[in-house]
C-alpha cells in the first residue's frame, strides 16, 4: 500500500480503515505490552492508548509496514515509560517461592517460569528480548525501533540470554535444558 | 550437560514459545473504536506560516518592491531639499558676517575720526584767541 492513510478515509464511515488496522495488529500490541508488563489490565489499557495515538497519527503514516513499525516502536517506548513510572517491585525469582517442576504440567510451568525470568530483566533488555523472540525482529530493526545503537542491542541480547540460561539452569535444571 | 550451542537452541525455542503472541481480550477492538468515537473531532492544526512567506505572492512582492523604491526616491528628494536649505542658510550667514564686518570697520573709522577732531580742538581755540587779541 503506497498511499498514505488519510483522515478522509474515515470520513463517511468513521473508523472503517482504522478498525481493520486495530483488528490486524491488536494481538501484536497487546502481547508486547502483556509480556513486558506482566499485568493484563495494564497491558490492555496501554494497548488501547497506543491505538488511540495511532488514530491521531494515521494520516502521517505511509504504508502498512510503516504502521506496523510505528506500532511496535510506540508500544515499546510506552511500555518502558509506563514501567519507569510505575516502579513496582519486579517479580524476583529469589523472593518468589521456589517451585518444583512437575512432569504433568511441564510445558505450562516452563512457559510461566520463562516469562517470570524475562520479567526480572531490566527494562530495555527485556524489551529487546520481547521484540526479538515475540516479533522475530532483527537486531537492526530493534535498534531502529528503540533508538539505540546496534551494538547495544546485541549486547543486551547476549547478556539477557546468558542470564536467562544461567537462571533457567539453576531453577529448572537439567531436566528441561 | 548439554553443549552450549544445544543450550542456546533450547533457550531460543523456550523463549519463542513463552513469548508467542496472545489474543487480545474479547471486545478489545470494539472498546478502542468506541473510545475513538467518543473523542471530539480534532481540528487539524493550522499551519503556522512565517511572516516572510507573504512575499511568496508576486503581487505582494511587487508592492513591497514599489514601496521600497518610492521610499528611496522620496528620501533622496527630501535629503536634497534639506541640503539646499542648509546651503542657503550658510550663504546668508556668510553675508551677514560680511555685513557685520563692514559695519564694524566703518564704526571703527568713524570713531577714529571723532577722536582726531577732539585732539585738534585746543589748537583751533588757540588760533581764535590769538586773532581776537590782535584786533
Amino acid at each position: 500500500m503506497a498511499e498514505r492513510y488519510s483522515a478522509t478515509e474515515q470520513g463517511e464511515n468513521p473508523g472503517l480503515g482504522f478498525a481493520d488496522i486495530v483488528r490486524q495488529h491488536q494481538a501484536m500490541v497487546f502481547s508486547i505490552a502483556q509480556h513486558f508488563l506482566t499485568d493484563r489490565s495494564a497491558a490492555e489499557e496501554l494497548a488501547q492508548d497506543v491505538f488511540l495515538q495511532l488514530h491521531a497519527t494515521l494520516p502521517t503514516l505511509k504504508s502498512e509496514d510503516h504502521v506496523k513499525f510505528w506500532l511496535r516502536k510506540v508500544t515499546a517506548h510506552r511500555c518502558i515509560d509506563y514501567q519507569r513510572r510505575r516502579r513496582v517491585s519486579q517479580i524476583s525469582l529469589e523472593d518468589a517461592p521456589e517451585q518444583v517442576a512437575s512432569t504433568h504440567s511441564g510445558d505450562l510451568f516452563l512457559e510461566k517460569r520463562v516469562r517470570q525470568l524475562i520479567a526480572t530483566l531490566p527494562e530495555k533488555p527485556r524489551m529487546v528480548v520481547i521484540l526479538r523472540y515475540q516479533e522475530d525482529m532483527s537486531p537492526e530493526d530493534i535498534a531502529v525501533a528503540l533508538a539505540m545503537p546496534l551494538a547495544t542491542v546485541k549486547s543486551h541480547l547476549q547478556r539477557s540470554l546468558a542470564m536467562l540460561r544461567e537462571k533457567m539452569t539453576r531453577t529448572i535444571g537439567e531436566v528441561v535444558i | 550437560m548439554n553443549p552450549p550451542n544445544e543450550d542456546m537452541k533450547h533457550i531460543d525455542e523456550f523463549l519463542k514459545t513463552a513469548l508467542r503472541r496472545e489474543e487480545a481480550p474479547p471486545g478489545f477492538a470494539e472498546g478502542i473504536l468506541a473510545r475513538v468515537e467518543q473523542q471530539p473531532t480534532v481540528k487539524p492544526k493550522e499551519e503556522h506560516v512565517p511572516w516572510f512567506h507573504l512575499f511568496s505572492r508576486p503581487l505582494v512582492r511587487w508592492a513591497a518592491f514599489a514601496t521600497v523604491f518610492a521610499s528611496l526616491i522620496a528620501g533622496s528628494i527630501h535629503y536634497r531639499n534639506v541640503r539646499r536649505e542648509q546651503a542657503k542658510g550658510e550663504a546668508a550667514k556668510q553675508q551677514l558676517m560680511l555685513a557685520l564686518h563692514i559695519a564694524g570697520s566703518k564704526l571703527q573709522l568713524a570713531r577714529s575720526k571723532v577722536n582726531g577732531i577732539q585732539t585738534s580742538q585746543p589748537d583751533h581755540e588757540r588760533e581764535t584767541n590769538r586773532s581776537r587779541s590782535k584786533s
